[in-house]
């Protein structure tokens, strides 16, 4: 599999009459783009607002980020909004310094809000307070139900995410990026040495059932799955979605995965890219055990890694049941490192973790989702106009509070230190 | 405007003498008396110490409480905008005390603290999570340098300077977590870490391992046909209406609820509020986390003794351990008392 990633950066976005990429510049046919994503009939009132980068502006009622893609050689977000079909191989146009941002106008409450601050401090927290955001705002049509809702929110995301990535189909990418990875037992004898090391990709967490149009894995809302092999490149490449519940991972931190970047970066220099895995987190414990054990043979029999990295998605439950897996993992000789979020709620670091495994002794953390935050006042406030007249000042918050802040998959530098 | 400091010390450290005057009561002199006049040197223009206030070790040690209000009500009357108790090195009877004092000062005056103490000092682990201890050897041998870091840390605290890590200070870690931001990412950390521990390098977790303490499962003195068995579950759980308002995430409360006369429960009145799993199963089905149908059959049947008629129930997600600990003792207290022999405790 060779996927190459045709990257154009974006210096500035503008709203105009065609939709193209004039430089630096992306225009955008805000009307026209309304009107292909307002055909949807489980949405009314659609709204599309450009925000930038500098400007006091307070994005509120996030409810996923997408980076802007679309395939040259085949479907975009296959299963989900083209056809099922493999992704991961060939070419995909891609724009960075943008992000479409999707909003639940269900959402309740300023406290459970994510939020993107577009200046100050925050937005130096997060990826998405430095990109030219297309902020997509609209509201469930009568007799639209919750989920139906939500799956029709992000398909419009992942239309306009695909409509701005075309726009740079004429011209001459910056840089090209070429993620190829043979398959996985062929190395080259003189590489033969290096560690093989697998990346556990826990995509969703049972905690929650999924709904049927709630396409995770290819579109499959992954009721029933069992931990399976992927190729980094299909992740990378649209494959896997954030489901509508997922807490601190964005499909943006998903189509740019920074572990499997990180492995990509080593491969064949200091380690051996063996694959990936994707899991879910399980509700009850026979599932968990079966999903743990199946994991661990996977990654040790199958992909025949000497070591591991995990990451989770969600909260408590999906914590454990990642220790779990890695837990036999180790138990298989393999060697692992897992990526947690400091679980304390009360800042005190007895409450870090809710396991207690002595061979899963490596930890990074991604920080505390609970430490407190202050965010500062703005000018103006996006996607939520009935609460801006709260979320325009100076508002008390959280570190999970701030999209982009905190990504389980280990996308940003902020982290837990113990003192 | 220079800072008010005052120290305190004990009785040998304030030169009012050895064993024999250990049982010597909190008292106060002005400036720096013994060796808070280190802290005096240490401070140099930054401060001038104000009041010294000594205790005896045997009277802190046999008194606390009442020796703690004592030091405390003195250091007040001083007005400090500082205190720096010690350093105890391994002077346990002090340590203690220096590290009670501290906390105090710092909850009941609102004034900074800092005390200095030997890693095996019982005050350390006593009393490391409220206060910053600076770690010293275990006798005053170097105690000018001791001196001049405590000072250092103590007027980083005054003057709202942030502090280093306990690495950087040297100073016994806190207990607390603080968010930064690190150099690399979570995920390049992550390789970074795998490829250590693959290679059998040495490597530092960012999360120490838990020090959860293992509780010994109870022995039940009784046969089951003649024990009390309650059901106690932290699924969450409640009557329709949530009446005690359990928190659905992050509890600090839990319910009593009675089943008297109750050979099952209904559906219809029940309700559940936990946000940590899929509690669609147990709202359809009540039993399937509390099982007081199968528990009255065996009650009826006299494979138990009896079924006890409170079920207590809580939220157990995003619970902090100190809450935890708290509601568990008391629920143990309460089943205690009821007479009851045996807990069937569910989770989810």
């Amino acid at each position: 599999m060779r996927l190459e990633l045709r990257w154009s950066d974006v210096q500035d976005m503008a709203a105009s009459t065609v939709t193209r990429l004039s430089g630096r510049r992306l225009e955008v046919d805000l009307d026209a783009l309304g009107v292909l994503l307002a055909a949807d009939t489980r949405l009314t009132g659609l709204r599309l607002d450009l925000v930038h980068p500098g400007e006091r502006c307070r994005i509120g009622r996030v409810f996923d980020v997408i980076a802007p893609r679309a395939r040259l050689d085949g479907e975009d977000f296959p299963g989900v909004l083209g056809a099922v079909a493999r992704a991961g191989d060939g070419r995909t146009l891609a724009l960075s310094g943008v992000a479409v941002v999707v909003t639940d106008q269900q959402m309740d409450g300023v406290g459970t809000l994510a939020v993107i601050d577009m200046a100050g401090p925050t937005a130096a927290l997060s990826a998405f307070g430095a990109s030219h955001n297309l902020v997509l705002s609209a509201w469930p049509a009568p007799g639209t139900g919750r989920s139906e809702y939500l799956a029709a929110v992000r398909l419009a995301g992942l239309k306009a995410a695909v409509h701005l990535a075309r726009a740079a189909r004429d011209v001459e990418p910056d840089r090209v990026e070429v993620f190829a990875l043979p398959p996985s037992p062929r190395v080259p004898a003189e590489l033969g040495h290096l560690p093989r090391v697998a990346y556990v990709f826990q995509i969703h967490s049972h905690q929650r059932p999924t709904g049927l149009d709630e396409g995770i894995l290819y579109g499959d809302p992954v009721r029933r799955m069992l931990p399976t092999v992927v190729h980094p490149n299909e992740v990378l490449d649209g494959a896997v979605l954030r489901g509508f519940m997922g807490r601190s991972v964005t499909t943006w931190a998903t189509q740019n995965h920074p572990v499997i970047r990180a492995l990509y970066a080593r491969h064949g220099r200091t380690l051996w890219f063996a694959g990936v895995v994707v899991t879910v987190a399980q509700a009850t414990e026979p599932e968990r055990l079966r999903s743990a054990f199946l994991t661990a043979g996977l990654v040790a029999h199958t992909l025949g890694a000497d070591g591991a990295i995990f990451t989770k998605i969600g909260g408590g439950a999906p914590h454990v049941d990642m220790a779990q897996a890695a837990s036999h993992c180790e138990k298989l000789g393999v060697r692992t490192t897992l990526l947690v979020e400091d679980m304390s709620t009360d800042g005190s670091a007895d409450g870090m973790l809710l396991f207690d495994f002595p061979s899963v002794d490596a930890l990074v953390n991604v920080g505390s989702s609970h430490e407190p935050l202050t965010l500062p006042p703005m000018d103006r406030v996006v996607g939520a106009d009935d609460l801006a007249p709260r979320l325009l000042g100076e508002t008390p918050a959280t570190y999970g509070t701030l999209c982009g802040a905190i990504e389980q998959v280990g996308a940003t530098r902020v982290m837990a230190e113990v003192r | 405007m220079t800072t008010r400091v005052v120290c305190f010390v004990n009785q040998f450290f304030g030169q009012l003498g050895g064993e024999e005057r250990a049982g010597l009561g909190p008292q106060a002199m002005d400036g720096a008396v013994g060796a808070a006049r280190a802290v005096q040197q240490a401070l140099g223009e930054a401060g001038t110490v104000v009041a010294t206030v000594v205790c005896g070790d045997n009277y802190a040690a046999e008194h606390p409480e009442r020796a703690v209000a004592e030091l405390v009500g003195l250091i007040g009357a001083a007005k400090p905008d500082l205190v720096v108790a010690g350093p105890a090195f391994l002077a346990g009877r002090y340590g203690v005390v220096c590290g009670a004092l501290c906390a105090a000062v710092q909850a009941q005056l609102n004034v900074p603290a800092v005390t200095g103490m030997h890693a095996e000092n019982p005050g350390v682990e006593l009393h490391r999570r409220q206060v910053h201890i600076l770690r010293t050897g275990a006798e005053a041998t170097r105690m000018l340098e001791e001196v001049r870091r405590l000072v250092a840390l103590g007027l980083k605290l005054v003057r709202g300077e942030a502090v280093g890590t306990p690495a950087v200070e040297g100073s016994f870690p806190r207990g607390v977590t603080r968010n930064v931001v690190a150099a690399e990412s979570a995920a390049d950390r992550a390789a970074a870490m795998l490829l250590d521990k693959l290679a059998g390098r040495p490597f530092t977790s960012e999360v120490p391992r838990p020090a959860f303490p293992s509780v010994p499962a109870a022995r039940l003195v009784k046969t089951l046909e003649g024990a009390t068995i309650a059901l106690v579950t932290d699924g969450g759980l409640v009557p329709r209406g949530n009446p005690d308002g359990i928190e659905a995430l992050n509890a600090t409360r839990y319910g009593a609820y009675s089943i008297e006369g109750k050979t099952s429960l209904d559906a219809a009145q029940y309700d559940n509020p936990h946000r940590g799993y899929d509690t669609s199963w147990v709202k359809q089905d009540p039993h399937r986390l509390v099982p007081v149908d199968v528990a009255r059959e065996l009650e009826q049947s006299g494979a138990i003794g009896k079924l006890h008629e409170t079920v207590y129930s809580t939220v157990g997600v995003a619970t902090t351990l100190a809450h935890s600990a708290r509601m568990g003792k008391e629920i143990a207290d309460k089943l205690r008392e009821a007479g009851v022999d045996a807990v069937i405790l569910t989770s989810t």
